[in-house]
């Protein structure tokens, strides 16, 4: 499936967050633009101040998922349906309870990070 | 994939209904559908609608296969959770049903006759004509309908991948199908970089880059991972990255690593007000700060700390005077006194924060109040895991706020960054927080978050549930505590004085019942254990301290302690050895001793270790050295023993039988009679034996082998005993060499002495004066006996002891994907046979004993390369189809191993095949091998011994062999009757003269050796070198060594 991907993140620093559902990496100023690919619904790209609830630049690791239809990796990450694109393998933060009944509301599944 | 919102609610809500488990949403379904089919469906029974469901489904799923066929079966199949086997099964067997439903539906139900429209066959298109006729959306074209399928079902695929479960997660696990993931060496530092550039790249360039995807973990630097089904794709993708090494070498992570690689920790960074932090970087490096802002959207925090601020220096700066560059010294932490630094004429401005509203000092931009100074920085600048102020540091924190109530919140807060499960049942706790401040109590469980407590006080529920952090274990004086953390950890006490402070360190104390040390474990080794440390030396350790052992050496004259670091330690011993005692009594591990002489006269214990013929007994009554005691076996005696009694029973037995054991196959080597004349020495040393105590003399006319040094691996008789040294005759070839300090150690089979129960023996410290004699046998014949005991079972490097794996570092794996099994152990190399015999082996043996052996250092096996066996090189076969990871067992055992020897009793010369008819059984004869009970196929009662009623051939020197029948065997002598049924006349034959007659098929015979010794029976069948015996007593059909079978004669 030659699914578009997603952005790719334009730098490699401290800009970087990544969306608390789908675990895609951006930079910030990428979600203010154009939202998360994976996440339409949040509408960052219309309601600024959600970038700050729905992503997080507490992040460890990133994973760039060329294929996620055949890739092992996404298939373990459970990113496997999403865009391919730059994830990051591990948030450590949940989705605020706004967010995740927005989540509800539109029927996506939301698996919030298993604290270790 | 861009979508309106409602569109989406439709889809997933239809998608929903599918799902047979969701009542909710069936119901929904089921109420949509009655909208849009008209009564006459909603009259449909419920469970005819989920058959129809059901059915439906299941042509959706075919379709679905479709799309994702390409992903493999495997993955396929396990990506689909809900709809198990037997809802499948019931979709195949309502699939008939429904189509007779179906047709009588169409007869009566008018509606869909009605739309009229020609149905597509594809039922499960037809589903959905019928739902969007029903709402006049026949322009609706097909095409369209299938993007919606596809839609839908792509949708249903990634809510299933997102109900993480941990049973899912394990059907995640990869398969030998899935693409591998390979290790890549890049730039330090660009780790990130490197993987979004390779994202980049692959979107410039499309399908040509076949990796699937790249890894770049925060905690590995110079490494990514790349996933791709081939190194060549690795290898064309990272072409031309500027930040890869591109000539580094690509490493495979092995199979059963890939999932470490990507499990990360997502440590949940709690961050909040009055945390305490420590800074990482600059003036106030390693210095306890406490959180009193967090901005996280830009990633700053506030903290407040202790001014490490030279006001001198700062008022020259602030001068405008010239201040040295060079810090020196970074000034100590100290409050920060306005009026000393009015005192300095260093201007303070006082502002007052207009988002808290509290005042702040300002000096030259740096914020202070109450003397503490108040920093922003960035998050990344400061630790949060783990930072467990000591209470120095505290003190100093509470000082300024002198109001008796202190900084208690700022010591609850402490509680709040400990490590979670520290409360454990029983645990005596008391209450610091809230309304039940005070209250004591004990643990009665521990949920999560809430500890469960039972209280002291009547009237409270029972039991109670108290937030951990409201909780602190509670100690009184006189408990015997240790400490589990910090500087003093793995100290013991007791509890003297419970003030405050010692309530703050309370925390890290638990209870304790030992009397000894905290940690028992640093790596592999424990409290107690037996180990080999670097110059041979050996000890038990008897008390471990930071990073380090103290371990009671091995020397019985005097105790020796010494403190070995954890690399100093070769390996854990942990043979199971047995010596004996003064009076010969045998001692094993368990055994009850005393010492009767040497400095530890009178102590009493059980023996913990015995190595090297050092005992060493654990006295619970000996204060030092945790109560163990080094001796030797000589100077003990097993309580309970007999005093003499094993010495005679072994010597008779000897005397007895030694003679009787039926000679080497070659009739005429001076070795047997060599031997014979070893079983002399024996009577004789068993005299003195029983005269001066002497154990070393027991040795004489045993077989020995040699262990170590260059004539390590060969075996004779032991002739003479001198001090320290053991004449050895070797059955070899003619070297005489004289061996000082050699690290030989012998296995000293007394088999012969106590033929039933084997034993060992190993003398220590000995000097082995070695005379060689020249021994006419066939070299190659000894040699390979000599190798019987380097059965597998001993290897010592079973993969059971590798899997000491750090998830976060897959680099170190290097190591352990060597099984480390294969130069140290092979001492025999000059004469190693091939080893094309080892897949006959038993590959079961590999985990029944894997013991060390010690005479080899081990280290040398870290290093060995091991081609072609390890995880690495053999992901697919070891690992996957095994199905569990454990299965070490088939990959070790296809794995050729390069040490192991042919199997015993593969005759390599005709002399010997025509006496030994290729059987493993032969061996016993050789005396050699046939005292080595480390063989678990030959054992060592499975020897042939000569017994009256069998069939022999008498070879006298000088004269022609004859066959004869043994009639009587006592005191070394044979009396034979010759002629070949006992006919003859009657003579006088040493055993070396004499050989057994190997059965033939159907013959009588009486089984010489082995477990069924004595019994006779009749051999029904010859299976190689196995003869099929069926036995007299009982009838039982026993498979035996045609070597243990004589032809039996009646008398």
């Amino acid at each position: 499936m030659g699914e578009a991907p997603a952005q790719i993140p334009t730098s490699f620093g401290h800009e970087l967050r990544a969306c608390l559902r789908c675990r895609l990496v951006k930079t910030y100023d990428q979600f203010r633009d154009s939202g998360c690919e994976n996440c339409p619904f949040f509408k960052m790209e219309d309601e600024h101040e959600r970038i700050v609830d729905v992503t997080t630049p507490n992040f460890n690791g990133i994973i760039s998922m060329m294929d996620p239809r055949k890739s092992w990796a996404a298939r373990w990450l459970r990113i496997g349906k999403f865009a391919p694109g730059c994830y990051t393998l591990a948030v450590s933060e949940a989705l605020p309870e706004e967010m995740q009944s927005i989540c509800q509301q539109v029927r996506v599944q939301y698996v919030p990070p298993k604290r270790i | 994939m861009p979508r309106s919102r409602d569109e989406d609610d439709e889809i997933d809500g239809d998608y929903e209904g599918l799902d047979l488990e969701e009542e909710e949403e069936e119901d929904e379904e089921e109420e949509e559908r009655g909208r849009g089919g008209g009564g006459s469906r909603r009259k449909r029974g419920r469970s005819n609608f989920i058959d129809d469901y059901a059915d439906e489904d299941s042509q959706e799923e075919d379709d679905d296969d479709e799309d994702y066929g390409s992903r493999g079966g495997k993955g396929a199949a396990s990506k689909r959770k809900k709809p198990s086997a037997s809802i499948f099964l019931d979709r195949e067997a309502h699939q008939v049903d429904d189509e007779e439903e179906e047709d009588e539906e169409e007869g009566e139900d008018d509606f869909i006759v009605d739309a009229g429209t020609d149905l597509p066959d594809e039922r499960g298109d037809r589903r959905y004509e019928r739902r969007f006729l029903s709402r006049d959306e026949n322009d609706e074209d097909v095409e369209d309908l299938e993007r919606r399928i596809q839609e839908r079902f792509s949708r249903h695929h990634e809510e299933y991948d997102e109900e993480a479960t941990d049973v899912e997660q394990q059907a995640l696990l990869p398969s030998v199908r899935d693409p591998k993931l390979w290790m890549v060496k890049c730039a330090i530092g660009r780790e990130r970089e490197v993987a979004v550039c390779l994202m980049q790249k692959f979107i410039d360039r499309g399908a040509d880059l076949q990796i699937r995807s790249v890894v770049a973990l925060d905690h590995l630097k110079n490494y990514i991972y790349v996933e791709a089904d081939k190194e060549a794709h690795v290898k064309e993708a990272i072409k031309g990255m500027r930040n890869i090494y591109s000539n580094q070498k690509i490493l495979l992570v092995p199979i059963r690593e890939m999932t470490d690689v990507l499990s990360v920790e997502s440590k949940a960074i709690d961050l909040s007000r009055d945390t305490w932090v420590r800074m990482k970087i600059g003036t106030y490096k390693g210095d306890l700060a406490k959180v009193v802002d967090v901005d996280n959207v830009r990633q700053r925090v506030t903290v407040k700390l202790i001014p490490r601020i030279d006001l001198q220096a700062l008022a020259s700066k602030l001068d405008g005077r010239e201040v040295s560059k060079k810090k020196a010294f970074v000034p100590p932490p100290r409050f920060m006194n306005i009026d000393e630094a009015r005192e300095l004429h260093i201007r303070v401005e006082r502002r007052r924060d207009h988002m808290t509203g509290d005042y702040f000092e300002n000096i030259g931009g740096m914020l202070f109040k109450d003397g503490f100074l108040y920093k922003t920085v960035s998050l990344k600048s400061i630790t949060v895991q783990n930072v467990t102020p000591t209470f120095d540091e505290l003190e100093k924190f509470n000082k300024p706020s002198e109001n008796g109530e202190g900084d208690f919140g700022g010591l609850s807060t402490l509680f709040a960054n400990r490590k979670k499960g520290h409360f454990m049942k029983g645990d005596a706790v008391i209450v610091i927080k809230g309304d039940l401040k005070n209250l004591k109590g004990w643990v009665e469980k521990v949920d999560e978050e809430n500890v469960l407590i039972r209280s002291e006080m009547k009237g409270l529920p029972d039991p109670l549930a108290v937030n951990e952090r409201e909780l602190c274990k509670y100690f009184e004086p006189g408990n015997h505590v240790k400490v589990v953390s910090g500087t003093h950890e793995g100290a013991t006490g007791m509890v003297v004085k419970v003030d405050q402070h010692v309530r703050v360190f309370a925390d890290h104390v638990v209870e304790s019942s030992e009397v000894t040390t905290g940690v028992t474990k640093i790596g592999d080794y424990e409290l107690h254990d037996l180990v080999l440390l670097d110059n041979l030396s050996f000890g038990v350790i008897i008390r471990l301290e930071n990073e380090a052992f103290q371990v009671l050496k091995g020397v019985p004259d005097r105790p020796e302690v010494a403190l070995v670091k954890l690399r100093e330690i070769k390996c854990k011993i942990e043979k199971k050895i047995n010596v004996q005692d003064r009076y010969k009594n045998v001692i094993a591990v368990k055994d009850d001793v005393r010492v009767i002489e040497g400095p530890s006269k009178g102590k009493q214990g059980p023996v913990k270790h015995i190595y090297k013929g050092v005992l060493f007994i654990y006295d619970r009554h000996h204060l030092e050295h945790a109560g163990f005691i080094c001796a030797k076996c000589t100077s003990c005696i097993v309580v309970g023993g007999s005093r003499s009694g094993a010495n005679r029973n072994g010597g008779d037995s000897f005397s007895r039988y030694g003679n009787f054991k039926a000679p080497a196959p070659v009739p005429s080597s001076p070795g047997r009679f060599q031997r014979g004349r070893g079983g002399g020495y024996n009577n004789s040393g068993g005299r003195h034996v029983g005269g001066r105590g002497r154990g070393d003399d027991s040795l004489l006319g045993t077989t020995v082998k040699i262990r170590l040094g260059p004539f390590k691996g060969y075996r004779g008789p032991v002739v003479e005993v001198k001090g320290n040294s053991v004449r050895v005759e070797l059955e070899m070839k003619i070297v005489t060499g004289k061996l000082l300090n050699s690290l030989f150690r012998m296995w000293v089979s007394t088999c012969r002495r106590n033929f039933n129960n084997s034993l060992y023996m190993q003398l220590i410290g000995m000097q082995y004066q070695i005379m060689l004699r020249q021994h006419p046998l066939d070299t190659s014949r000894y040699s390979m006996g000599s190798e019987t005991p380097m059965h597998p079972s001993r290897t010592p490097l079973h993969p059971y002891m590798t899997p000491m794996r750090d998830s976060g570092a897959t680099p170190i794996h290097d190591g352990m994907r060597t099984p480390m099994r294969d130069r140290a152990w092979n001492p025999y190399t000059p004469m190693s046979p091939p080893r094309d015999n080892w897949e006959d082996g038993n590959p079961g043996s590999w985990g029944t004993s894997p013991q060390y052996q010690p005479g080899s250092p081990p280290s040398r096996a870290y290093e060995a390369p091991t081609p072609g066996s390890g995880w690495a090189s053999t992901p697919g076969g070891s690992y996957s189809d095994a199905g569990t990871p454990r299965d070490h067992g088939s990959a070790y055992a296809n794995a050729p191993s390069p040490y192991l020897p042919s199997t015993p009793g593969q005759p390599m010369t005709p002399s010997s095949a025509s006496y030994l008819p290729g059987t493993p059984g032969g061996q016993p004869m050789t005396p050699g091998t046939g005292l080595d009970v480390m063989s678990p196929v030959i054992g060592g009662d499975a020897e042939a011994w000569f017994m009256p009623d069998i069939l022999v051939d008498v070879h006298k020197a000088g004269e022609d062999s004859d066959v004869g029948v043994i009639r009587d065997v006592s005191d070394g002598t044979c009396k034979v009757s010759l002629g070949s049924s006992g006919e003859g006349d009657t003579i006088m034959a040493l055993p070396s003269e004499l050989e057994i007659i190997p059965p033939r098929k159907s013959d009588r015979v009486k089984i010489v050796g082995g477990q069924y010794r004595g019994s006779t029976g009749k051999l029904i069948g010859i299976d190689g070198s196995d003869g099929i015996v069926k036995i007299d007593d009982n009838l039982d059909v026993k498979i035996l060594d045609l070597a243990l079978l004589a032809k039996f004669v009646q008398p």
